[in-house]
């Protein structure tokens, strides 16, 4: 919007005038930014948890179950599987993943359950999908059988320190050989990298060779949608390239835990409130000033100019609260990195972020601009 | 004397010549309608000239806030016609007004209306920049306004900190802005001391006599008579006398 400075001048005196209600107003617009990174944030931060193993794969194509809903409950099928999608033609090379739920032998006695990711760990060659991010120990040794890799934000739950630990999962001996940092599950179980063959181990109960998905990498030159189009043309399988299957397991925890809609509604309840509160103190201001914008009008200035005044004190209003919203929430983002929760605030979701704030600001203003545009400016004769 | 009742085919065009600035002609303003109607104003005619102060007088309810809300382009009449810049703008759409208010009229109220967040260079520089928005240099011209009115030493300060008489100068020097030919004033000076009465209209009668302006005030203050060159009595809706003013 163009803008003469001094209209500027004049939105920004006028707002700061009543330095109490100023306030009120920055205050109102920075708790609605704030909530709406934060919850927004929050979501996505969940989110890319609920896909970071998909999303860590270097892999084309997930190839899984047709009827598998979710993507840590998937049934697992046999080997014979994994042969009949290696040899589609297209595919480069296919590993192997185990993906299911065993018991983690806890220092006390006790039992956790743990979600355990058996990977293809052939030496000689680097895994399509394997533990990253790792801080302490050498995720090279999980070809070793028994070998584990746990992420060190699980340490308080699982009581370990340090690699080298050794315990059990579902009775059979594991030494813990590396961490991680940062590899969190959606479903809080935590994560427990190992060989597939290890994994198998943890889970005799999944019957001969289990494995719950192929994880494809298509020969250079050829189309991704070619080989994804022939493993979908085999029987019970479904083939997703890695941004589907990333795509839909966060519709799943989405859509079927409402995490999605509890978060946004939160995020619409701070719109609701920012709108409210610089919608009230903008038309208390507009009608403090009901007989000087009255004024101008009767001597020739058109409404056009009166509006952009109001507008402007919005849209102050926006960029103030968003200067002191945005911060706050970078400040909840680092409180509640302590509690293991990732607040996922990114430049797109902060652009994003002040548009809604500006157009929230701008709404918020009808009422104060209705009220201009109606206003007689014969009135001002009416002492 | 008894207002002119004559159309305005009995008129002479307006020309700069003959210093008229604007003609109201058989001016009638009725509210409402059927037995609701009220007639606020009936059969006004009057000439407002350059270097002339008109006072517009009469009691409470008479129809003079009407007749100048009707001159100043503010109220549109039932009847009748609005003559400015050679042409009737008694018919002109909302659209066309704020432009020909702008370009005409200055007005000054009797509560001024300033902003109290700005300072009176502010106040007086942002009407002029709301009057045109292509204005060349508003501070310039509002500094240049304030001196004129002789508030240029109180120029930065805020209405808060002006006397009544300082802010209705402040007001005057924004009405000037844009320099309209017509001032007009609603009791400009109702809400001020006797002594800072005077001396407001004083200015306002020098503005009048130098500079070529025609003032119009509306007052219930017979003293601001001496002021004028000729006052309208209003009385029940009718304009009952224009009596020209005789200076000793």
């Amino acid at each position: 919007m163009l803008l003469p400075r001094r209209m500027w001048t004049l939105a920004r005196k006028l707002l700061l005038h009543d330095r109490l209600r100023f306030i009120v107003a920055i205050a109102g617009v920075s708790v609605s930014v704030m909530l709406v990174l934060v919850q927004v944030g929050l979501y996505f931060g969940f989110m890319d948890t609920a896909s970071s193993l998909i999303d860590a794969s270097k892999a084309d194509i997930w190839v899984g179950k047709k009827s598998n809903d979710s993507f840590e409950f998937a049934t697992p099928f046999d080997e014979r599987t994994y042969y009949k999608v290696a040899s589609v033609e297209g595919v480069d090379r296919a590993d192997r993943v185990l993906i299911n739920f065993a018991q983690f032998k806890l220092p006390d006695g006790g039992d956790l359950g743990a979600q355990i990711v058996g990977v293809d760990t052939t030496p000689g060659k680097a895994p399509l999908l394997a533990p990253w991010n790792v801080v302490e120990g050498d995720a090279q040794r999980l070809t070793q059988p028994g070998s584990i890799v746990i992420d060190k934000s699980e340490v308080e739950k699982l009581h370990i320190e340090h690699p080298g630990h050794i315990t059990e999962v579902s009775g059979v001996r594991a030494e813990v050989v590396a961490m991680t940092s940062g590899i969190r599950s959606f479903t809080t179980s935590p994560i427990v990298f190992t060989d597939i063959r290890t994994a198998r181990s943890f889970m005799p109960n999944l019957g001969a060779d289990p494995i719950t998905y192929v994880l494809v990498k298509v020969a250079e030159g050829t189309e991704v949608a070619t080989v994804q189009a022939r493993i979908n043309a085999l029987p019970h399988l479904a083939a997703y390239t890695t941004k589907q299957m990333s795509m839909r397991t966060r519709d799943y925890w989405s859509s079927r835990t409402g995490v999605g809609a509890g978060f946004f509604t939160t995020a619409v309840l701070g719109i609701i409130v920012g709108f409210v509160v610089v919608g009230q103190i903008l038309y208390s201001g507009t009608l403090q000033y009901i007989r000087e914008y009255g004024t101008l009008k009767a001597m020739g200035a058109k409404n056009s100019a009166v509006v952009k005044v109001i507008l402007s004190q919005a849209m102050i209003s926006a960029a103030l609260g968003f200067v002191v919203g945005a911060p706050l929430a970078m400040g909840m983002r680092a409180a509640m990195k302590g509690a293991n929760l990732t607040v996922a605030l990114s430049p797109e979701l902060y652009a994003v972020t002040l548009v809604i704030t500006a157009v929230m600001c701008a709404f918020a203003a009808l009422l104060s601009i209705v009220k201009v545009l109606r206003l007689d400016p014969a009135s001002v004769f009416k002492a | 004397m008894t207002a002119a009742l004559a159309l305005s085919e009995s008129f002479p065009p307006l020309s700069a010549a003959q210093g008229t600035l604007a003609r109201l002609v058989g001016i009638g303003k009725t509210y409402g309608t059927g037995e609701n109607a009220v007639a606020a104003l009936s059969n006004a005619t009057l000439d407002i000239r350059a270097g002339e102060v008109t006072l517009i007088e009469g009691p409470s309810g008479s129809g003079k806030t009407t007749l100048i809300s009707i001159l100043g382009l503010l109220l549109t009449p039932t009847a009748g016609e609005v003559w400015i810049e050679g042409q009737n703008v008694a018919g002109l759409g909302e659209r066309a007004l704020p432009g020909l208010r702008a370009r005409n009229f200055g007005f000054v109220f009797q509560g001024f209306n300033l902003f109290p967040a700005l300072t009176a260079l502010e106040n007086v520089a942002m009407a002029i920049q709301m009057k045109d928005p292509k204005a060349k240099s508003p501070k310039g011209e509002a500094k240049r306004l304030l001196e004129l009115v002789g508030l240029g030493p109180r120029m930065h300060h805020l209405p808060a900190d002006l006397s009544g008489g300082q802010k209705q100068r402040v007001a005057i020097a924004r009405a000037l802005g844009g320099n309209p030919p017509i001032l007009v004033g609603d009791e400009p000076t109702a809400a001020l001391d006797t002594k800072t009465a005077l001396s407001v209209m004083e200015l306002l009668r020098e503005l009048a006599s130098n500079a070529g302006r025609a003032v119009v005030v509306v007052t219930h203050d017979p003293r601001l008579e001496r002021f004028a060159d000729r006052v309208v009595r209003v009385e029940d809706g009718l304009i009952q006398a224009i009596d020209p003013v005789v200076h000793a």
